[in-house]
């Protein structure tokens, strides 16, 4: 006989709305078992959970049922409320009226008779719930980043002051991710090389991050605490050890003409390169779709003029298996390509822009890298047609973004700073120059951002036109901006020299394999999805992965640099506890039944299963069985649904309660 | 592609102006289906479409006129081949907004008097050209390529738009006409006006506009270095032929450039008579052009 007590949440009106609150409670008061039933507002508040406690003392109960919110939301806080009165947290189930009944019915009555339905089987699940003891494992504490953008390196260089171990993995030969390829930045017009590149020489000098650049993340197993991660170091062609960084073999190197992708194609490098002067680490790699050597076996100049010996054109990729309690995706963005429209994409293209077949149409990155000193021009802006300084430059924003028909709804967030900082620098270097920017709303939120806005208009005179851009043609050595002007209501063609696009901000090509590797999820963008959108807004809902900068969303550089802190702080509370609390719900093996043949183990994605063999006193092996190993199991249950012998079943969810759930109804 | 394929039948809508205005624009098409061994049976006792007016003064008018068209296409076997820009993009319309709108549904069947019947696939000349009959087979049905003669492709406004209709093309940068006529071996150019205006129906009202907006494609035809504007809708047609001579007065600029309906370019190709396409009711004649292409 047991003794559960039915706890019904109104949600505030989430849940009274469409569901009779007090009915639920009144027929959950009927149910065999059942002993104590109330309703409260708000169940999950101070008040709330003391209700719950009192009527555990009061009535003495054994088991609670509390019919609210989904477990995802409220379980953790209404099982600590259950210990706090002395009832063993996993007798306590949630029954979710709420998103599988009151968010998505219309009809009162019948969405109060399904409620009712959920508390009842909820109820015979909990009279058959076991006791559980939560499973301790150990805490590794070493944080694995992926990205070297500004975002993985302030969370590497904050985890790793904390005294802790970081790995950081970057794609690309070197680390600094976009910002490194920025001019000057919104809103007080600082170089971004001043204020990366020390950063990037911290990161390479810490003596607690391990750095591997052109390097992948190959795998990924584990869980919260215990991952084992497989890092692919893709074969740089050059021994880091041995390399000085002089510099020689790319002098000496005779493939010169290789468009560099650092630069946007607009400079080219050779085929041992390092993608810019300030690369951190400052070693070379072998393109090896490029490099002469490889394409025919011949030259090898670069071998013979190191003085150190460091080229290497047997290396292999190596793969490198590191073992870390955390991991921080910071994999970042990319501009949306906007040629034509590729084959099978959700995205409509924008042929009608002509960039890629008109040279002088380029986008924001693009002019980046014409106005930065480092740039292939010196920071001289230049129309890469024919070198001259253009005398009218069109911006054009929201580029594919905040563009339904086109597949993306989003809005880019930098684009109205960036190019409000665009018409400025343009300004400063051509001074009877002048800048149009095309413009849906001009959105500023920040601090200082409203006030260069209107500086950009207002001293640096740029001309503001609100309106869209329908086509953009050569005419001439001019590319005409057909637009529309909507405060005056009128077509406008402009004749620019020059024309940059405000392009979408997308998450960088492979965002989704990745998330499919770290068992992440992702929107219909390949953004990656934070747990709670305001409340848990650097977390995965997968435990022990945080997320940091534009991979989850667009951002500017002071967004990213404050998220990449605050996943590195939720790292370091991780890494505060030596052990960590984990879920009993696990499954287990009824060794009298199981026959050993190991279909579990075929199943099981979390690869807990191993064979255990069962000896007799004299050591004569009995049989061979399936084991669970209690760390590993993620608690699925697909092997529970596999067994032919049914002689595996996860706590919790034991074919006996699922059976009753389904008779209660 | 499957045997049945090969045996194409389409029932066909031609639409007021083609049997006005644009009747070279149904001869043609009559003319170059029949070379291709392509099936097209008018559908009988058809209707105006509504064209523009009558969607601008009352959306239900609009829709019950095309439903009523609808219907009546489904006493002739295979879909609905629709030449005219206009009547595709009211059509298609019209099965889109009533698809999507349960209330639309039954108002329209209540104007009719009738249960609705509007799942007959509406397609677009071009695209059974491109995708039915294919491209190959249409190069290997040409008798008299057109190679040399450089063919402007002009969408005008409804043959992709809006965005999520017509489902012909990519909505602002199409290339089906490119594709089309390409495969009797003209050379199509690259130019800028393909997709603007003409002006339409402010050709009777506001003359002025459609002087200026279909001069300004005129222009951009000729700076792409273009013989001839090759179109698929009658209105469009109507202010780059007939106005021509006007917008070359109002401009001062001379252009002489004759303008063809898509299929009157496909049958002279396809080998069909020159006494059948309509050359003669063409303002701007394109004999000469032709003459010294080699075509005539």
């Amino acid at each position: 006989m047991s003794r559960i007590g039915v706890f019904v949440c109104h949600c505030g009106e989430n849940i009274s709305r469409t569901v009779d609150v007090e009915k639920v409670a009144a027929e959950a008061g009927r149910l065999f078992g059942v002993a104590y039933t109330c309703d409260y507002k708000y169940m999950c508040s101070d008040p709330g959970q003391n209700l719950l406690k009192k009527a555990v003392a009061e009535h003495k109960l054994e088991g609670i049922v509390v019919a609210a919110c989904s477990p995802r939301m409220h379980e953790k806080t209404f099982r600590n409320a259950a210990k706090a009165a002395g009832v063993n947290p996993f007798l306590c189930e949630m029954a979710n009226i709420r998103e599988h009944c009151s968010w998505v019915h219309e009809d009162r009555d019948e969405a109060t008779a399904k409620a009712i339905d959920i508390v009842t089987m909820m109820v015979e699940r909990v009279k058959r719930n076991k006791k559980l003891q939560p499973i301790t494992v150990p805490v590794t504490k070493k944080a694995l980043i992926i990205g070297g953008g500004i975002a993985g390196i302030q969370s590497a260089l904050d985890i790793a002051d904390s005294g802790h171990q970081v790995v950081l993995v970057e794609r690309e030969p070197s680390i600094g991710g976009h910002m490194a390829q920025l001019s000057e930045t919104f809103p007080t017009l600082d170089c971004s090389q001043c204020i990366m590149t020390p950063k990037m020489v911290d990161v390479v000098n810490h003596p607690n991050i391990t750095l591997h650049t052109y390097a992948e993340i190959e795998a990924v197993e584990g869980y919260i605490g215990n991952f084992q991660v497989k890092v692919r170091k893709k074969a740089r062609s050059v021994d880091m050890a041995k390399c000085t960084g002089c510099g020689v073999c790319m002098a000496k190197c005779p493939q010169k003409k290789i468009p560099n992708s650092f630069d946007k194609n607009l400079g080219f490098r050779p085929a041992i390169y390092v993608p810019f002067p300030q690369a951190v680490p400052n070693t070379p790699v072998i393109d090896r779709e490029n490099c002469t050597w490889f394409k025919t076996g011949k030259c090898g100049v670069c071998q013979k003029v190191c003085g150190p010996g460091a080229v290497d054109y047997t290396q292999e990729d190596e793969i490198v298996v590191e073992q870390v309690g955390a991991v921080v995706v910071a994999t970042g963005f990319q501009l949306y390509d906007i040629g034509p429209k590729p084959a099978g994409s959700a995205i409509e293209g924008y042929g009608e822009f002509g960039y890629g077949t008109i040279p002088d149409v380029i986008d924001g990155l693009t002019f980046e890298r014409l106005a930065s000193a480092s740039g292939p021009t010196g920071g001289k802006i230049v129309r890469p047609s024919d070198g001259a300084e253009p005398k009218s430059v069109v911006f054009v924003q929201c580029v594919g973004s905040r563009a339904r028909e086109k597949g993306i709804s989003y809005c880019s967030k930098i684009c109205c700073m960036y190019t409000a900082k665009h018409t400025m620098l343009y300004k400063h270097k051509v001074h009877d120059g002048q800048a149009y920017v095309f413009f849906m709303d001009a959105r500023t939120p920040g601090k200082g951002y409203d006030e260069f806005w209107r500086r950009s208009i207002e001293e640096e005179e740029a001309v503001y036109i609100r309106g869209m851009v329908s086509r953009l043609y050569q005419k001439g050595d001019k590319v005409v901006v057909m637009g529309s002007d909507v405060h005056i209501g009128v077509q406008v063609e402009i004749e620019a020299d020059l024309v940059v696009l405000a392009t979408a901000v997308q998450p960088r090509e492979g965002a989704d394999t990745l998330a499919q590797k770290l068992g992440i999820s992702y929107d219909k963008y390949h953004f990656y999805s934070e747990a709670h959108a305001k409340l848990r807004p650097v977390e995965c809902a997968t435990a022990g992965i945080y997320l940091a900068g534009a991979c989850q969303g667009p951002k500017d550089i002071p967004d990213t640099v404050s998220q990449a802190s605050a996943a590195a702080a939720k790292v370091m509370t991780l890494f505060a506890r030596n052990e960590l609390e984990r879920e009993p719900i696990v499954a287990k093996v009824n060794e009298r039944f199981c026959v050993g043949c190991l279909a579990c183990r075929k199943v099981c994605p979390y690869g807990a299963v191993e064979e255990k063999e069962i000896r007799d006193r004299s050591g004569n092996l009995i049989k061979v069985v399936a084991y669970v190993n209690p760390g590993v199991c993620g608690g699925c249950g697909t092997c529970q649904a596999t067994c032919p012998s049914k002689s595996v079943e996860l706590d919790g969810y034991t074919d006996e309660q699922i059976m009753a759930m389904i008779e209660a109804l | 592609m499957t045997p049945a394929k090969n045996i194409l039948n389409y029932s066909y809508y031609p639409g007021c102006s083609l049997h006005a205005s644009a009747k070279e624009y149904d001869e043609s098409t009559r003319g170059l289906f029949k070379a291709l061994k392509i099936g097209l049976h008018e559908v009988p006792d058809w209707l105006c479409c509504g064209a523009t007016p009558a969607h601008n003064v009352d959306e239900l008018l609009s829709l019950s006129l095309c439903a009523k068209n609808l219907e009546l296409s489904n006493q002739v076997d295979g879909d609905l081949a629709v030449a005219c820009a206009a009547c595709f993009s009211r059509l298609k319309v019209t099965q889109h907004r009533l698809a999507e709108n349960e209330e639309k549904r039954h108002q329209v069947a209540y104007a009719l008097d009738a249960p609705l019947a509007l799942d007959k696939p509406v397609k677009h000349l071009l695209e059974i050209l491109a995708t039915d009959f294919g491209l190959d087979r249409l190069a290997a049905a040409v008798q008299k390529p057109l190679s040399g003669l450089k063919v402007a492709c002009y969408y005008g406004c409804l043959l992709t738009r809006p965005p999520d209709v017509p489902e012909l093309d990519d909505c602002e940068d199409p290339s089906i006409m490119e594709r089309v006529i390409g495969a009797t071996g003209a050379e199509t150019v690259s130019w800028s006006h393909r997709m603007e205006c003409c002006g339409a129906n402010f050709t009777l009202s506001r003359p002025g506009v459609v002087l200026k907006l279909s001069g300004e494609i005129l222009a951009s035809a000729k700076r792409g270095g273009a013989d001839c504007i090759m179109v698929a809708c009658p209105l469009c047609h109507g202010n780059l032929d007939i106005r021509q001579k006007e917008i070359e007065e109002a401009s001062g600029r001379h252009y002489g450039m004759p303008v063809f309906y898509m299929t009157q370019l496909l049958a002279l190709a396809a080998g069909v008579s020159t006494s059948k396409l309509g050359f003669g009711s063409m303002m701007v004649s394109p004999v000469s052009l032709l003459k010294e292409k080699g075509l005539l």
